[in-house]
């Protein structure tokens, strides 16, 4: 098996995807780093604090991994998925019922949806209480603030459209809200109406929501997530108690 | 360029991050705990998704209002405040004024003493739980007394210190008047009470600086989230009236 395996790993095109040997030597595991698409988001070095469990619990990770399930079995119900009134419905019943591993795929998706909220909330709690917000992080909670509202804004477009009573009647209670902008009668008025394309909830809205759902508020989240990773690194990494010297201003 | 173990200027901000800190390669690490929980979360979620299947009423049917109806978890806090005060309050200005809050923490809480320590001083720990709690109390209290305060003459169903206030000061007043004073002036007093007397609290009883008192205010954000969400979704029924859990039910809706 050795000698096969060796055979594999000299071959030109086995070098030319892994450029390095497997990373046990502290040289090779500086490379994989930098070597990676994927793995040069991180830096090579971690504060050792930072790795230990309970400091982050995973969270913003985990909250990364989330957008990725939802990203792939999203698109996978769009290939199913009709933003028409009311075939919305009945593409969604016949998902559950035709499609194979079809109720799976919708339950990974609403479930991981629900998780994301949940997951970004906690790791702002995370981030508050372990004081990661503080100088020279500002901006970057910043940007976190915007990214919840944004995670927010996707789980609720979502919530439209299977196109049942409690989606209609939960985007009944929210557009009623934010219709409340004061004042109602002259800006109210105008939010509600270009919130649902109309005055009432029906086939604009439903398109809009789709619209804003898979193209508009994922481009903004992976956006604004590029600058939070890429911020992260520029403020000087993961925080961690060796920095808590002051500022030098 | 930037060695180990010297500290590094950030362009722009004069703002020096020491790296005294030790460190460990992210390969096998960190790594290894990314791949662990990516895998744990996965088999998690799959589980989750072979056993509970998503729901799906009825087609939706703009005649048929279900009741309640309910806007997903994560806005039944927002939902729960629309019971005790104006809909432009509970639903535009309050949510708008906390993201803003939350955004604008860091610039008013600007030492760096305590970063990366949960809680950051000895205090902390203690004031996070007094705000959380202190913030339950005075939120179950108000929820309650809006839900059962009702006092001869009142008109037929209504509830609460808001239609009380309203419905004493409409003879002096008037309508409109009396109106906003009961669902826009006494909620906002509230809302600027609560936080204040918390600050003041934990800055005579544990001498808070900045930091604590940022800590607070998370909390009391935080406490007031947790306890609204799950008054909204555990404790709300049939009209929005407050019940146990178990008598809530499905919202009820006619089949078709
Ligand atoms: C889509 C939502 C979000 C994603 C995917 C995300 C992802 C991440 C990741 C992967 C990290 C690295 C450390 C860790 O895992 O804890 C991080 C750190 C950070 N996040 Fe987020 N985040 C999100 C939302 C937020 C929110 C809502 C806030 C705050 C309002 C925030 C503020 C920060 C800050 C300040 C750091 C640096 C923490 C430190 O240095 O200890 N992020 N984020």
């Amino acid at each position: 098996m050795d000698g096969i395996w060796a055979k594999i790993k000299a071959t030109n095109f086995f070098k030319s995807i892994y450029r390095n040997d497997y990373p046990d030597t502290p040289r090779s595991r500086v490379q994989v780093i930098l070597n990676s698409v994927l793995l040069h988001l991180h830096p090579v070095k971690v504060p050792k604090s930072a790795v230990k469990f309970t400091y982050t619990w995973g969270l913003g990770g985990s909250s990364v991994l989330m957008f990725l399930i939802l990203t792939i079995t999203g698109v996978l119900l769009m290939f199913y998925y009709i933003p028409s009134i009311p075939q919305a419905y009945f593409s969604i019943k016949g998902l559950e019922t035709n499609v194979t591993y079809g109720m799976f795929l919708r339950n990974m998706h609403r479930w991981t949806a629900h998780g994301m909220v949940l997951l970004v909330f906690l790791h702002m709690t995370r981030v508050f209480y372990t004081g990661s917000y503080k100088p020279p992080r500002e901006f970057n909670w910043v940007i976190g603030v915007f990214l919840l509202l944004i995670t927010f804004l996707l789980s609720f477009t979502g919530y439209l459209l299977p196109w049942d009573q409690l989606a209609f009647w939960a985007i009944t209670v929210g557009s009623n809200m934010a219709g409340a902008v004061p004042p109602a009668e002259y800006v109210g008025k105008y939010v509600r109406f270009a919130l649902l394309g109309g005055y009432e909830v029906g086939q604009s809205t439903l398109i809009r929501w789709y619209t804003l759902h898979v193209i508009a508020l994922p481009l903004t989240a992976i956006l604004a997530m590029a600058v939070h990773f890429w911020r992260i690194r520029k403020d000087g990494g993961i925080s961690s108690p060796g920095e808590s010297g002051d500022v030098k201003e | 360029m930037v060695r180990e173990g010297e500290g590094k200027v950030l362009p722009g901000v004069g703002v020096e991050v020491k790296q005294e800190t030790e460190k460990v390669f992210t390969w096998p690490y960190l790594v290894r705990i990314e791949m662990i929980g990516m895998l744990l979360y996965l088999v998690g979620f799959s589980i989750l998704s072979i056993f509970i299947n998503a729901p799906l009423r009825n087609l939706a049917n703009p005649e048929v209002t279900p009741n309640p109806a309910k806007a997903p978890w994560y806005f039944l806090g927002l939902q729960e405040l629309l019971l005790h005060m104006h809909p432009a309050l509970a639903g535009v200005l309050l949510p708008a004024g906390v993201l803003v809050g939350l955004a604008s923490m860091p610039y008013f809480d600007r030492s760096r003493s305590g970063i990366g320590v949960y809680f950051s001083t000895a205090n902390g720990k203690a004031i996070a739980i007094f705000s959380f709690i202190y913030t339950a109390v005075w939120e179950i209290a108000l929820i309650l007394i809006d839900e059962y305060l009702n006092v001869l003459g009142m008109p037929e169903g209504s509830h609460g210190l808001g239609p009380l206030l309203k419905f004493l000061l409409t003879p002096a007043l008037g309508s409109q008047i009396a109106a906003f004073l009961a669902e826009v002036i006494m909620p906002i007093g509230f809302i600027l009470l609560i936080p204040s007397l918390l600050v003041a609290i934990v800055k005579r009883v544990w001498k808070a600086d900045m930091r604590e008192i940022m800590v607070a205010l998370y909390s009391f954000f935080f406490a007031s989230f947790v306890v609204l969400t799950i008054v909204g979704s555990a404790f709300r029924g049939h009209s929005m009236a407050l019940m146990w859990p178990w008598e809530v039910g499905h919202p009820e809706e006619p089949l078709q």
